[in-house]
């Protein structure tokens, strides 16, 4: 199906001085129809630029790639190719053209010159593969990012393609919309046997495909079955990739003694490969007794009790809401309750997480702490004051509550970084000095070096773009600094660098952060606070062990739309195959003492 | 979160709605040049039952329409004012003053109000009735004899409808900039003219940069999917000439003679 010699790429230098790397060099793959292949590497790896060539949006500088025996350096093949292949983009909004669902999906077969009784069908017939066919007549604004990503797929598979090519198509998603797509694309691969290629960041997604290409400046650098790729532990966190956690639970395992085999990708495969591990040595001491006194603190639809690790310190808290409900568009048809009666304690010095799926209250939530938004019911507290009756200036507590949008490089506006971060405190009206040093200072604690002050937000990475953003709020010096979803759409690597700066803020200075997140794993790591919430309220508050230590909560996360921890599946599973194992672990180390401890030599 | 409704298509089941949007948009616009001819108020009279009966049959509630003329309240005001004071004439109701108020001077506003109002409702009936992406196609058909001296009718059609499918998602992206800005500090609604000028600088970047992005990638994604202009292109829905059409173009027709008619009574 798709076949490459020696492929080179170099993008155009915009001036001759320019020396432009090769963005692919001598790449040779080679991918039979059928198969389903993920992509995985870091921003500037090359895997978009290998895409577009898939789909001869560019054509190789050095070398040759054939697509179904088509050369793509041939302009009389483009459009075969075009057809033949399909492409699905990371942004769901730039990619869908029409105003109306079934209008989209018949706009490739459109361009091919098909007849439009058979468009009809051709629409109809892949909006019923991807479960949209209710959708058909929606403007796609009203529709989910999920949702919109499966258009974009039914608008590519219209068009009759042997194989789609997926470039981080689940990036900008919520954990229910990337299981949407997942779901979506396996179910093609072994259904109508397409040949999928799918681009992606996310271990657990690559783990689920049949072949994986790790690529790495422009070079192939590692492509076979996902368990020898992921039995590589020490090579992929070299690269800063990292494996499945069940992959890196049998490492630590092994390292522990307990014979467990390279090649675990998935639970069951740990769960078979651990079951004969033990053997016939006995279960004796299970290690389980820590959180086996589990008290049921989340209920659904209803508001969790306060149980905040804080809250024992008895200092005043620094937020304080009380009762609060924000309703949009209220006496009219679009009346929608975004919070209802919240209330919620946040001292000084935290560090907690706030999840939820999307539409669940947290971004308005948010919103009220530093008042951009106005309860339409109830009282928000800062440092004692009602922020809304005090005669403190709005513009104060937000200046002192700083809000770090999602996706926060895309508010950058000045010609150089440095003049951007000073925006907030030239705004505070402080003196030349202070503007100066305050700016120096959270350039410094995201960890800019003083090379890139003077450059412009085009030409940073796109972490280095984030965290030049993030600087621009602690830059007005925040007593609490809320960050929306800090890692969305950042490869692994930045993902790992953004946290640890925020890690390193906080401690260093004395900030309370509040993260805003979609996923349980990221929210179990780094606080030991989690606010849950579902459906306009608060329905869990407490340590991560608590959250997870009632029976069930795997599927309650679930139901609400979250990401389980898959260490948390793992040992739910294992605990119902056998009660004496503790179910209710989610880090990888404390899983390893358990599962250890389990097995006597 | 933002339902913004584009344009102010009111979606039901009427006949009106059904008709094909050329139809529709050639009747319009044959309504629109006919009430220009009308100078009798008996026409008017004939309009306001014409549009009325149409109303009707649209099933479009009628303070629909009223909304539409509260936009042009102002215009018809000063203008109406303007006409009522200062046409010259002879027979003068009263006098103050400078201030005249003819007999002439109120037939003459009194007409105009009437065709203004006319014009206002008979758009917006087109508008309440056909959905936007109606709209473009019919406009797209009705300009396409003019591709032959090579008006791009094609590419007009194609970026109203881009335009019209940017328009929410442009719309919520600015309100997200204003609020990221505002947590930065920004101020908005203080200052003279010219600070609240450049306040809006950090909102008019970001937005312009992200329109240019996501422009970059919606032609990536066209390509993608085999774009080339209307070379060699189908459309999957068809428009398609009913027996309704022709009724409703004759009744229009019609109407149109009579009214400009009145002329010569």
């Amino acid at each position: 199906m798709i076949n490459s010699e020696n492929l080179t790429f170099k993008y155009e230098a915009y001036d001759a001085s320019e020396q432009t790397r090769a963005a692919l060099r001598d790449v040779n793959v080679k991918i039979n129809a059928g198969e389903f292949v993920a992509v995985l590497g870091h921003n500037g790896s090359g895997k978009s630029t290998l895409a577009r060539h898939l789909n001869a949006l560019l054509a190789p500088t050095e070398g040759t790639l054939w697509v179904g025996g088509r050369d793509t350096k041939d302009p009389e093949n483009t459009w075969e190719i075009r057809q033949s292949v399909g492409m699905v983009f990371q942004n769901p909004d730039n990619q869908i053209i029409a105003t109306i669902v079934e209008e989209d999906v018949a706009f490739g077969p459109e361009n091919l010159g098909v007849c439009p009784t058979e468009i009809r069908e051709r629409v109809d017939e892949t909006l019923a593969i991807v479960r949209m066919s209710k959708y058909a007549a929606a403007p796609p604004h009203h529709l989910s990012g999920g949702q919109k990503q499966r258009v974009a797929i039914a608008g590519v598979l219209a068009m009759r393609p042997s194989c789609i090519v997926l470039d981080e198509p689940s990036a900008m998603l919520d954990p229910s919309g990337r299981r949407e797509v997942m779901e979506t694309i396996t179910r093609l691969n072994r259904e109508q046997g397409i040949t999928i290629i799918l681009i992606t960041h996310f271990m657990e997604e690559a783990a689920r495909t049949n072949r994986i290409i790790v690529m790495d400046e422009g070079k192939v650098v590692m492509d076979d079955e996902p368990q020898k790729i992921f039995a590589n532990v020490e090579k992929m966190t070299e690269l800063k990739l990292g494996v499945p956690n069940v992959t890196e639970l049998a490492f630590e395992l092994k390292k522990r003694g307990v014979p467990m085999p390279q090649d675990i990708i998935t639970i069951d495969n740990f769960i078979a490969a651990y079951t004969s591990a033990v053997g016939s040595r006995s279960l004796e001491a299970v290690n389980g007794s820590r959180s086996a006194q589990a008290s049921p603190i989340c209920e659904a639809g209803s508001q969790g009790e306060q149980a905040s690790p804080a809250a024992a310190q008895k200092s005043a808290p620094i937020l304080e809401l009380k009762n609060v409900s924000h309703v949009y568009n209220a006496n009219s048809v679009f009346e929608k309750a975004a919070l209802s009666d919240i209330s919620l304690q946040i001292f000084k010095g935290e560090m907690l997480t706030i999840i939820g799926h999307t539409g669940s209250g947290k971004s308005t939530l948010i919103q009220h702490f530093n008042a951009l938004l106005k309860p339409t019911a109830g009282e928000i507290f800062f440092d004692g004051e009602n922020i809304h009756a005090s005669k403190k200036s709005l513009k104060e507590i937000r200046q002192r509550v700083g809000l770090v949008f999602q996706y926060p490089e895309h508010q950058l506006f000045e010609a150089t970084i440095y003049k951007d971060v000073a925006f907030g405190p030239t705004r505070m009206g402080l003196s030349e000095e202070d503007i100066h040093r305050q700016t120096i200072e959270a350039l410094e604690a995201v960890g800019l070096s003083e090379k890139h002050y003077e450059k412009s937000p085009f030409e940073l990475s796109g972490g280095q773009k984030r965290r030049a953003a993030i600087a621009g709020v602690l830059a007005m010096r925040p007593e609490i600094l809320i960050l929306d979803e800090p890692a969305a759409g950042l490869d692994p690597r930045g993902r790992e660098n953004i946290f640890a700066q925020i890690k390193k803020m906080h401690k260093a200075l004395g900030i309370t952060v509040v993260l805003v997140s979609h996923s349980m794993d990221d929210a179990a790591r780094l606080t030991d606070r989690v606010i849950v919430m579902n459906e306009s309220r608060i329905v869990c508050d407490g340590t991560p062990s608590e959250i997870f230590a009632r029976q069930g909560q795997s599927e309650f996360l679930k139901k609400i739309g979250l990401d389980v921890p898959q260490i948390l599946r793992l040992m739910t599973r294992l605990n119902e195959k056998d009660p004496r194992f503790p179910a209710q672990i989610f880090s990888i180390e404390a899983a390893a003492d358990a599962l250890a401890g389990a097995v006597q030599p | 979160m933002t339902r913004i409704t584009i344009g102010q298509y009111y979606p039901t089941n009427s006949p009106i709605h059904r008709l094909d949007p050329r139809v529709k948009l050639l009747g319009t616009i044959f309504y629109i040049t006919a009430l220009l001819f009308v100078n009798h108020f008996a026409g008017y009279g004939l309009a306001l039952i014409f549009i009325a009966t149409l109303v009707k049959i649209s099933k479009v509630p009628p303070r629909l329409l009223l909304r539409g003329l509260r936009a042009i309240l102002f215009i018809l005001v000063f203008a109406s004012a303007l006409n009522l004071f200062l046409t010259p004439g002879d027979t003068v109701i009263f006098q103050v003053g400078f201030i005249r108020l003819t007999m002439e001077g109120v037939a003459v506003a009194g007409k105009m109000v009437c065709r203004l109002v006319l014009l206002v409702l008979g758009s917006t009936i087109l508008t309440l009735t056909t959905s936007p992406i109606q709209l473009t196609d019919g406009i797209e058909a009705l300009l396409s004899p003019l591709k032959r001296i090579k008006v791009p009718a094609h590419d007009i059609a194609m970026m109203m409808s881009i335009a019209l499918r940017f328009i929410p998602t442009l719309a919520d992206e600015t309100e997200k900039i204003i609020k990221a800005q505002k947590a930065r500090g920004a101020d908005f609604d203080t200052g003279g003219l010219i600070t609240r000028a450049k306040s809006l600088i950090p909102i008019l970047v970001p937005l312009f940069i992200s329109a240019f992005k996501r422009a970059d990638e919606l032609a990536t994604a066209m390509e993608a999917r085999c774009y080339r202009g209307d070379i060699n292109r189908t459309k999957m829905k068809q428009m398609k000439i009913a027996p309704s059409d022709i009724l409703a173009t004759a009744i229009l027709i019609s109407f149109c003679v009579a009214i400009i008619l009145t002329r010569f009574i």
